[in-house]
């Protein structure tokens, strides 16, 4: 029997993944396509094709500034989160203190909190003590959101590793700062990166916390979003695509600088 | 010559966690060179003992000296003592060099001479020196042990430490590790402080041992001591196996044994002033007949045998006698072959036995 079977398997196992994959990348095919569409419709079939929208696009000082708020406010919510995080999952995983289940569970709230409801009640509150809301304040607003999870990613590398190991640190003579920076650290690498990778991530993408906190200033999904409900043009697919392609490059180049470290070791 | 000091002294220590005091008052010399083990069940104390003697806990009342300066406020990291974990703690992220190098880089010394007293200190815990850049994780678990020694002799302390690092490990490679242990120890000539919970382990490389139990020593003295002169009931019991008949001494000098309706000679010595406790007779020390009455013996009981274990060189047997059961060893070469439910007599002699008062 065992070689028909498996020849099934792998066969029903080839069309599975294809039908994932399908289900995945179709969408970003559509949009592909109708960024490259000459009228400023999307129609299928398509009669013509151009690539005025990117040449739009590119030019756009408009989407030049959202993409420029956007990666700002992304950079700085990951690292302050992974910095707030870090500590924050140690007290959460490593250390036994008073209190500390009702850390674990208070830190869970923003999580499960809507987004929506909660930029709204951040927009109020801000709005009530006076404070001039820009990226900056979105920075706070997605911190909120953003720091529970991250630290949740960090706590689960620090549940990880025996503690034990720090105190074989400390009774090899190592002090403190010695523990923290060659076992610590190293040890919650992974989670680290991780978590900031996530915090980055969820920073770009996040549409509701933006939308009440930013001000003025103007995200790459508010840009998106405003486009989309007054003045669409292909330069909505555009810019997706252009995100989804620069992606793609900087995992690219990541992977790369990463194999040739590895080899070097 | 007068005998050098004690290299570490324990002065009454003891450690309390709420209402409950899991080291009550323990007192202790460890000598310069020794090999002492503390031995006791899950928890009487010992893991609890060995962090106050590291310095990762501090204690609630006593004084620790070593060579005669306190050391309770000292912390771990400036104490000039080590411990092997139990769980080993070996530093999963580095080399097995990085590793036995890490307290040498800690304190900033050069690179050639720590590698140096890496290389000596591997070879010291039996791995080979291409194990250097090998990584931690991918060691075998006798070898992680051997990496976790070599890191704390690397450390050169005073005294080094042992938390029941061998409890995880297969019977025959403990049993090899146990034996190299003594050997680095008398190597070296180094202080070592080994706890554990299995007294056979203790006896094969102890110089001393202390038995522990609910947070006090119980007695402590050499391997051939405990086993021979066990001072109380706990101790005895606590070595394995043995018989333990309750008896009150009766008026004709005899123990009697009420659940057997049977009386004993008493061993010669006996504690003045016992009336009624326990009267102990190891497993070796019964003789099995199936003679009714054998020549010359004294204390003669009637049993059923209904058991027999194989232990390698030694035959056990388990034989019943009213409400109670009998451990009898004999070596294998000396057994005759029984069978179960066969009519056997059991007897000892007087000075093989030991009383304890309840």
């Amino acid at each position: 029997m065992g070689t028909i079977d498996r020849l099934l398997t792998r066969r029903l196992l080839a069309a599975y993944i294809a039908v994932i994959l399908v289900i995945m990348y179709v969408p970003m095919v559509i949009v592909g396509l109708a960024s490259i569409s000459k009228s400023r419709f999307f129609l299928f079939p398509m009669r013509r094709t151009s690539s005025k929208w990117y040449e739009m696009t590119w030019d756009s000082l408009q989407v030049h500034e959202s993409f420029l708020t956007s990666l700002t406010i992304a950079v700085c919510v990951a690292l302050i989160s992974v910095i707030l995080a870090f500590f924050g999952a140690l007290a959460y995983a490593r250390y036994d203190w008073r209190g500390r289940k009702l850390f674990q569970q208070v830190l869970l709230i923003p999580i499960f909190f809507p987004q929506a409801v909660l930029g709204l009640a951040l927009q109020l509150w801000f709005n009530s003590i006076g404070i001039q809301m820009s990226w900056q304040s979105t920075v706070f607003a997605q911190l909120v959101w953003i720091v529970p999870i991250v630290t949740l990613v960090i706590a689960i590398q620090a549940y990880g590793y025996d503690s034990a190991v720090e105190e074989a640190a400390y009774d090899l003579g190592a002090s403190r700062w010695q523990i923290f920076r060659t076992i610590t650290l190293p040890l919650l690498g992974p989670g680290i990166f991780a978590g900031f990778l996530f915090a980055v991530l969820l920073s770009w993408g996040n549409f509701p916390l933006a939308y009440f906190t930013s001000g003025a200033d103007v995200t790459v999904p508010e840009w998106l979003y405003g486009k989309m409900i007054g003045g669409y043009t292909p330069m909505v697919p555009a810019v997706g695509l252009i995100t989804v392609v620069l992606g793609g490059i900087i995992l690219a180049v990541g992977l790369t600088i990463n194999g040739m470290l590895q080899r070097r070791d | 010559m007068a005998a050098a000091p004690p290299i570490l002294q324990l002065r009454n220590i003891v450690k309390s966690f709420g209402s409950l005091n899991a080291v009550d008052g323990v007192s202790l010399d460890i000598e310069e060179g020794e090999l002492f083990t503390i031995v006791g069940p899950s928890g009487s104390g010992k893991t609890t003992l060995i962090r106050l003697l590291v310095g990762m806990d501090k204690p609630t009342a006593g004084d620790i000296l070593l060579r005669g300066k306190r050391i309770n406020d000292v912390p771990a990291n400036k104490r000039p003592t080590c411990m092997v974990f139990q769980s080993l703690a070996l530093f999963p992220h580095m080399s097995v060099g990085e590793n036995v190098e890490y307290s040498a880089k800690c304190k900033g010394i050069g690179k050639k001479e720590r590698r140096q007293r890496a290389a000596e200190c591997l070879k010291l815990s039996h791995l080979p020196q291409s194990y250097y850049d090998k990584a931690v994780t991918q060691c075998s678990g006798g070898e992680r042990q051997r990496v976790a020694l070599a890191r704390a002799l690397a450390f050169n302390p005073e005294i080094l430490f042992f938390d029941e690092p061998l409890s995880a490990i297969d019977y025959r490679l403990r049993k090899t590790l146990e034996k190299e242990l003594k050997d680095i120890q008398r190597e070296t000539g180094k202080t070592f402080v080994y706890i554990t919970h299995s007294l056979e382990e203790a006896m094969v490389m102890s110089d001393r041992i202390g038995v522990m139990r609910e947070g006090k020593l119980s007695q402590v003295g050499s391997p051939a001591t405990i086993y021979t002169q066990p001072e109380n009931r706990f101790v005895t019991e606590f070595m394995g196996e043995v018989n333990s008949l309750p008896v009150r001494l009766a008026d004709d000098g005899k123990l009697h044994c009420e659940t057997l309706d049977a009386s004993f000679e008493p061993p010669a010595g006996m504690p003045p002033g016992f009336s009624r406790g326990v009267l102990i007779v190891r497993p070796e020390n019964v003789a099995i007949s199936d003679d009714a009455a054998p020549a010359g013996s004294e204390n003669l009981i009637r049993g059923e045998l209904f058991n027999e274990y194989l232990l390698g060189s030694r035959i056990q047997y388990q034989v019943r006698s009213g409400a109670m059961v009998f451990l009898i060893e004999e070596l294998r070469a000396d057994a005759v072959a029984r069978l179960p439910g066969a009519e056997v007599t059991l007897s000892w002699q007087p000075g093989d036995s030991m009383v304890f008062p309840e």
